[in-house]
């Protein structure tokens, strides 16, 4: 009783069958409603399809059973203009769907002039929006894998309502797929080229990033391709404005942007901070350690040691980890870099002896606004 | 002429001295002797016979694989917090690593060991040279070695499984296979077994080819031939002309890995999605290797049990034919999401116009069923299982040849749902519709009927509950490879993982069915659904050498209204009046 009261109060309010084909989260672009209504046009017709199908069968094969000593009926094993008929008027409904499908194709294809371009830079598991004032996130939320916080950080990104957002993105590795599904659109990021696609989200879903909606890869990508997420949150123009600006001018002392990038640029798919093992070497007690390297040497871990490793990573392996990572030249700035060593110090007793006064405390004119020298 | 039939039937039943009239699974000797037999046999019956047996293990190989993949998607992942406070992230049940072993080799096994190989190799070795009236196939020695290449390259893959298994998914992407560390040479493993596994295809293809084409019995023209041997001769063209390019795919793919050329790595100037258009122009076609044989079954299942002349045969000949044609110029729907928009349209419209041939033969089986005398046994609940699941997967197919629901669609869930619903809805439930329809030929016993039904209801519900929901689940946008999910996914992905235990359940029914069946089964009559093409018309199983003389063909294999099938009381099959003078039937 209670599960049909309550089908009929989710039928209420936005039809059961729209929320079990679209899911919870609402489409939010200039795609939606030509991609829905195209949708459920194929839907009906499917619908309608299957049933004159299934029930010619279902009513044939209970009415022409076997019933012993009866023999069959003759009747005709072809018909010329029946067939011509079944075969023809898929066609013609078929051209229908070609045609309307590629004009949504198309719309999607051609942003808009004036679009503001957002650079997307995606890689294993991470991906990082960077806006036209050179800001990127520093928000994060653990809600969206495991309960109450206790999942995986994963970025939440703005974009403005009723404003066209042409994505230009690149891979630093593998290939992987941009995808928002309230949107209903999506595109495959390469690492050899440029992508773009474009939206233009409608309605804001305001500030908690519990109300945004997901952003998933959509091309597999290994260990962390289903944690790969983001949430976009919609915001109304102005308060996207000041969002950016806020992003943009980023005045946290480094130890807090080290512990963003660490983050955005995805060294927590491979570095815990915790001491567990993984892919490479925890980051936990890490600065003024000793190392040893498969190439026999040995070194201490201080800042030139984690710039190189960051920098040039295969010159020299710790003992005991495969040589995984890719090389971080051209992704960081210098001032990046400096903020990630920062923030590995306050991981160690030794590192949080030798954090400078600078490295803690903010500053007041903008580094986050220094264009990255991508792609170099 | 059924009557003469009968006699010699009886004098073998009876015992006959000379040895080319004994039953092919007659043992030669003593076991050593008997496994020498089978291992060097170039008859095309213990051919088709071992491929069955392989293709089965492959099946239930991948089937593991599956219920090992759904299992861990039965709830997202926890997340546990260290005692610094930070998440620790674990799979549910295996690491997400696990898992991505897990998907490939489902879907690796399933396609180059299991489906590519089940129905043209076992189905279509056993019953094409029968059906035709033939002793064997064209070239008895090349159809042995197919066998050992498939056997070669299926130990590969298995090698490769064991010491490590392979992550890439089943498609090998780049730059991601050519990515994964050094210590992975699995991968190039893997795809010298695929390489291997190709040449053993190409040969079983062109040996059918000439087959249908010189050793058709006397009288039976091409337009006489059972519908299944149509498919079987489409898909062998296929086999042909589209297995090279996977061939010279895989290959480049382990140079690129091993001598790091530059051809579709883009760290060394090479293209990623060259590979995605050399891979598809094969796979695509692949696609039509897989479901063309179903189709074939579906014909005899339908047309045989509801004792009528497949509807429109022609039109279901010519569409075998059509669809292996256009199965060519499709591969570019892959990739509405990675390729330039003209090409995207382009691929879409030509995608569309293999909807028609599919569409036509559906409908013509349904046509079939009108006015006739269906009857309800294993093979035909099959059939109409598949009538209504292909119907599914193909109209599920609008969706995505569209190109603005694709671009949502795409890598989704309701992709995984769709090429289930075409892969498994139709080309495994025919398969286990033919092999229930063949069985009595291939093994001389019969099987528990009411037993091997439960099996196919099972096998029909669990299909449906696992599957179904994962339109719904790609329609709200969850995205297929992953290991874990958002919280929103999880009541769908319950409901799928339960039915796959449902479709667990119905596979071992059938496996103790068959069990049951070998060591205990009725004696098989030579025509147990009075069937009229060829195979029906020897002993069940057949003699070594098939046939005692030559078959004469004086009738249609669906001619049911004419004709009385040979070996059959002709109380069980009452044919209708007899036409008027002068009055021609259809």
């Amino acid at each position: 009783m209670t599960i049909l009261t309550h089908t009929l109060t989710l039928a209420q309010e936005r039809g059961a069958l729209d929320r079990l084909i679209f899911g919870n989260q609402v489409g939010n672009s200039n795609f939606v409603e030509s991609h829905d209504w195209l949708f459920m046009f194929i839907f009906w017709l499917c619908v309608l399809m299957f049933v004159v199908l299934m029930g010619a069968a279902a009513y044939f094969t209970l009415k022409y059973r076997y019933k012993p000593g009866v023999p069959q009926q003759r009747s005709a094993s072809h018909n010329t203009p029946l067939e011509l008929a079944w075969s023809i008027g898929p066609l013609i409904v078929m051209a229908f769907l070609f045609v309307w499908g590629f004009q949504g194709f198309m719309d999607a294809h051609v942003a808009p002039s004036g679009s503001e371009i957002v650079n997307v830079q995606a890689q294993k598991w991470a991906w990082n929006l960077e806006y036209d004032n050179g800001a990127t996130t520093r928000e994060f939320t653990t809600d969206l894998f495991g309960e109450e916080g206790q999942g995986k950080q994963v970025p939440v990104f703005a974009v403005p309502a009723g404003r066209p957002i042409k994505l230009q993105m690149i891979s630093s590795d593998v290939i992987h797929s941009f995808w928002v599904p309230s949107f209903r659109m999506k595109f495959d990021v390469f690492p050899n080229r440029y992508t773009t696609m474009w939206f233009e989200a409608q309605t804001p879903t305001g500030p908690d990033p519990k109300d945004g909606l997901f952003l998933f890869c959509a091309e597999y990508c290994g260990a962390e391709h289903s944690q790969m997420a983001g949430i976009i949150k919609v915001l109304d123009p102005h308060d996207y404005n000041k969002w950016k600006q806020e992003m943009g001018v980023d005045t946290r002392p480094p130890v807090e942007k080290g512990a963003s990038l660490y983050v955005t640029k995805a060294c927590n798919s491979c570095h815990s901070v915790d001491g567990t093992p993984n892919t490479g070497p925890t980051w936990l007690d890490l600065f003024g350690k000793d190392r040893v390297f498969t190439n026999g040497s040995t070194g201490v871990a201080d800042e030139n040691y984690i710039r190189e490793s960051i920098l040039e990573p295969a010159r020299n392996i710790v003992e005991g980890y495969p040589n995984q990572m890719n090389s971080y030249q051209g992704q960081l700035t210098e001032a990046e870099i400096r903020s990630l060593i920062a923030y590995m110090k306050t991981l160690s007793e030794a590192g949080r002896a030798a954090l400078t006064p600078e490295e803690t405390t903010s500053s007041e004119e903008s580094e986050g606004a220094e264009e990255p020298e991508s792609g170099a | 002429m059924s009557s003469t039939h009968n006699a010699t039937a009886d004098a073998h039943a009876g015992g006959h001295d000379d040895h080319h009239d004994v039953s092919y699974l007659k043992p030669k000797g003593g076991m050593m002797v008997t496994i020498w037999d089978w291992m060097t046999t170039i008859d095309h019956k213990k051919i088709g016979v071992m491929y069955l047996f392989a293709s089965l293990f492959a099946f239930f190989l991948g089937g593991v694989f599956a219920l090992l993949v759904r299992l861990e998607l039965f709830a997202p992942d926890v997340a546990t917090l260290d005692a610094a406070g930070n998440p620790i992230i674990q799979g549910q049940i295996f690491n997400p690593d696990l898992y991505n072993r897990f998907f490939t080799l489902h879907g690796a096994i399933m396609v180059f060991l299991f489906i590519i190989p089940a129905i043209p190799a076992a189905l279509g070795n056993f019953c094409l040279p029968l059906m035709l009236g033939a002793k064997d196939v064209a070239f008895p020695k090349l159809n042995l070695t197919s066998w050992y290449i498939y056997v070669v390259g299926a130990i590969f893959s298995v090698v490769a499984i064991a010491l490590g298994g392979v992550d890439t998914g089943w498609t090998f992407y780049t730059p991601y296979s050519l990515d994964t560390p050094e210590e992975h040479w699995q991968v190039t493993f893997m795809t010298l077994g695929v390489f291997i596994l190709g040449f053993s295809s190409i040969f079983t293809g062109m040996n059918f080819v000439v087959t249908v084409h010189k050793l058709r019995a006397p009288g039976l023209g091409w337009f006489d031939m059972p519908l299944f041997v149509w498919a079987i001769y489409a898909t062998a063209i296929i086999q042909v002309l589209a297995t090279p390019v996977l061939g010279v795919t895989v290959l480049l793919l382990a140079l690129e890995r091993i001598f790091k050329i530059g051809i579709f790595d883009p760290s060394l100037g090479g293209d990623p999605v060259l590979y995605q258009h050399f891979f598809w122009f094969y796979s695509h076609p692949a696609v039509y290797i897989m479901i063309l044989p179903g189709m074939g079954i579906m014909s005899e299942l339908i047309g045989v049990h509801s004792r009528k002349k497949v509807f429109g045969y022609r039109a279901v000949a010519f569409s075998s034919l059509g669809i292996a044609a256009i199965s060519f110029i499709v591969w570019g729907h892959h990739m509405f999401t990675s390729q330039d928009a003209l090409i995207g349209a382009i691929f879409s419209a030509l995608t569309f116009l293999v909807a028609i041939p599919s569409a036509i033969k559906v409908i013509n089986w349904i046509a079939t069923l009108y006015k006739g005398s269906i009857r309800f046994n294993t093979p035909m609940l099959y059939g109409l299982a598949f009538l209504f699941t292909f119907s599914i997967g193909g109209l599920t197919g609008l969706f995505l040849g569209t190109l603005s629901t694709d671009m949502q669609l795409h890598d989704s869930y309701f992709v995984v749902a769709h090429f289930h619903y075409v892969m498994m809805g139709g080309a495994a439930i025919a398969l286990f519709g033919g092999i229930h329809h063949w069985w009595p030929k291939m093994f001389g016993k019969m099987y528990n009927e009411p037993a091997a039904m439960l099996g196919c209801a099972l096998v029909f519900i669990g299909f449906n509950v696992t599957f179904f929901t994962q339109f719904f689940l790609g329609t709200q946008g969850m995205p297929r490879r992953y290991s874990t999910y958002v919280q929103e996914f999880t009541t769908l992905h319950q409901i799928s993982t339960i039915g796959s235990w449902i479709l667990l359940a119905g596979f071992l029914v059938h496996l103790a069915t068959f069990i049951h069946s070998l060591m205990a089964g009725k004696q098989a009559p030579p025509n147990p659904w009075g069937g009229l093409s060829l195979e029906w018309e020897t002993a069940s199983p057949p003699i070594e050498h098939n046939f005692h003389h030559e078959p004469v063909v004086h009738y249609g294999p669906y001619d049911f209204d004419d004709a009385v099938p040979p070996f059959c009381d002709p109380a069980d099959y009452p044919l209708p009046d007899p036409l008027p003078p002068g009055e021609k039937s259809h």
